[in-house]
């Protein structure tokens, strides 16, 4: 076992618990009927005399269990999401941590409104959350179908009336005041300049250590270099941590967005750290003329100058190289390790999707090997 | 084979096609999600089953390469990566690469930890010139997948 490494308290018990996570009980994805009797259950005690109806499961994530239900309560109707882990999920996080950061987050940038929360699975088998539905598509209604959103295509009409809301939206994220709003849950990487990144590779060190990884010499190379060049934070900010096209709700008609998602990466830390994913390869496209287009919205250079420009901040180069390594070392964990533990476990609903994406661990060793090329022996 | 690998796939693709697939209700978005990813992974189980050992002993003989050059480079890890491509001998290709892999792993560290500023260097050097060719095998391999834009 590890010894003891410097960490965000909560990742360290979200470790420690995955970790400890030997349930020798197959994991079976909840029946609509046991669902709905899940929320019946929990609204008899949290809103006596509401009927729960028309619970059906919304597909496409690789991660959650999540169901549309309607409540009833007065002669008042209205929909919303249940959001529920299975008994390991492909990213180890927290559902009260996710869902004090949307009630945070309410009224800086679009997100679903929080309703309530089950944190230590006292109601639902797992912990559970449940938000008030949002409209919206995270695709065109006519594209093709992706997994879990990689590589969306949006297209030139869309594309061009998203991507300034989707730069505003980031500013925003980056320019929410945690010292004066403080989110519970979320620790502040200050004990020294190199706090920020040596959390975020520590938490991803251990996952990869805790789900026996598949091994292979870039990974290899990539977690020494990562250990080696831990950048200074100079401008701590909250970033979202996986933001990215497939991860927000647009309205079709209006080109609006709607709803920025799938919050249980964010933490406190440097801004190049979302920079760097929102440029990832895998999360991008090749438009009609064969451009790469990170999101299927910015091209890489027009992005990181959008970006300067809009926030007044300074983008250093030499940190977003280290951020896209930690980038692409981080994808390359979650498809060879934690979707592969995932699936191995049997304590997930998704084995075959979750198998399916290991697919994609070459893609992100390409990336690093392209990363690493450029003074891997530093 | 009485009946072959690829008859046997086969039956299973027909029957959750057109059996299965056609009879879950449309509410039953999970299930029938389920059943066009599993369709996905039979047709490509398919079409890489013959090519699939060869594939896999290449990796291994890769891997091994890698080491022999890695040792070239002497280092405070050379010995145990060396203790490594030995006991991967007697392996299967599989847990060959496993071994090598483990191996590979521990002979960075070492470098990084112990190793001169002139070593880690080299040793980059190598593992990015072999990863430059290894990883366009295996995106090719996964290729099917539809994740890569090869």
């Amino acid at each position: 076992m590890t010894v003891a490494t410097d960490l965000e308290p909560l990742h360290r018990r979200i470790l420690d618990r995955r970790r400890t996570s030997h349930d020798p009980e197959p994991y079976r994805a909840a029946l609509i009927s046991e669902a709905t009797d899940m929320l019946a259950g929990f609204f008899a005690s949290e809103v006596p005399g509401a009927t729960v109806s028309g619970v059906r499961r919304v597909g496409g994530g690789a991660s959650k269990e999540q169901f549309i239900f309607t409540l009833t309560d007065g002669g008042h109707s209205e929909a919303y999401l249940l959001r529920m882990d299975p008994r390991l999920a492909i990213t180890a996080t927290d559902r009260q941590r996710e869902y004090d950061l949307l009630t945070a987050m309410n009224g800086v940038v679009p997100v679903p409104e929080t309703a309530w929360i089950d944190p230590r699975a006292e109601h639902f088998p797992q912990p559970a959350a449940i938000m008030r539905v949002v409209r919206g598509v995270t695709k065109p209604s006519n594209s093709k179908v992706k997994v879990s959103g990689l590589g969306t295509w949006l297209g030139p009409d869309f594309r061009d009336r998203l991507k300034g809301q989707f730069l505003d939206h980031l500013v925003a994220i980056h320019a929410y005041d945690w010292r004066a709003r403080p989110v519970p849950g979320f620790d502040v990487p200050d004990a020294d300049p190199k706090q920020a990144a040596r959390w975020i590779f520590n938490y991803w060190r251990e996952l990869m250590e805790i789900d026996q990884g598949v091994q292979r010499p870039i990974e290899s190379l990539a977690q020494q270099w990562l250990a080696a060049n831990l950048p200074d934070t100079t401008d701590m900010v909250m970033i979202h941590g996986d933001y990215r096209t497939g991860n927000y709700l647009f309205d079709e008609d209006t080109c609006e967005i709607t709803a920025l998602l799938d919050w249980e990466l964010a933490r406190i830390g440097d801004f190049h750290e979302d920079l760097a994913w929102v440029l990832m390869r895998l999360f991008g496209t090749f438009d009609e003329s064969g451009l790469f287009r990170a999101s299927d919205l910015f091209e890489r250079e027009e992005f990181i100058a959008a970006y300067q420009a809009r926030s007044g901040r300074t983008v250093d180069r030499t940190v977003l190289h280290f951020y896209e390594v930690l980038s692409s070392w981080k994808c390359y964990i979650i498809c060879a390790a934690n979707a592969l533990a995932a699936a191995r476990s049997q304590h997930n609903h998704q084995d075959v999707l979750l198998t399916f994406l290991a697919g994609a661990a070459p893609v992100f060793a390409d990336d690093l090997v392209n990363l690493l090329g450029h003074g891997a022996g530093q | 084979m009485t009946p072959t690998v690829d008859e046997r796939l086969a039956s299973l693709i027909r029957s959750l096609s057109q059996v299965v697939l056609p009879h879950l209700p449309p509410e039953a978005s999970l299930a029938q999600e389920q059943v066009h990813l599993a369709l996905g992974r039979l047709h490509i189980l398919r079409a890489q089953l013959d090519a699939a050992p060869a594939f896999e002993a290449e990796e291994a003989q890769d891997a091994a390469q890698h080491s022999r050059d890695l040792l070239t480079l002497g280092g405070p890890g050379a010995a145990p990566l060396a203790d490594a491509v030995a006991a991967a001998a007697d392996q299967d290709v599989r847990e060959q690469v496993r071994t090598i892999h483990a191996g590979i792993d521990r002979y960075i560290r070492a470098a990084w930890s112990g190793g001169e500023p002139a070593h880690r260097a080299a040793v980059s050097k190598l593992v990015v010139a072999y990863e430059h060719d290894r990883v366009q095998k295996d995106r090719q391999w996964c290729a099917p997948f539809g994740f890569d834009s090869l």
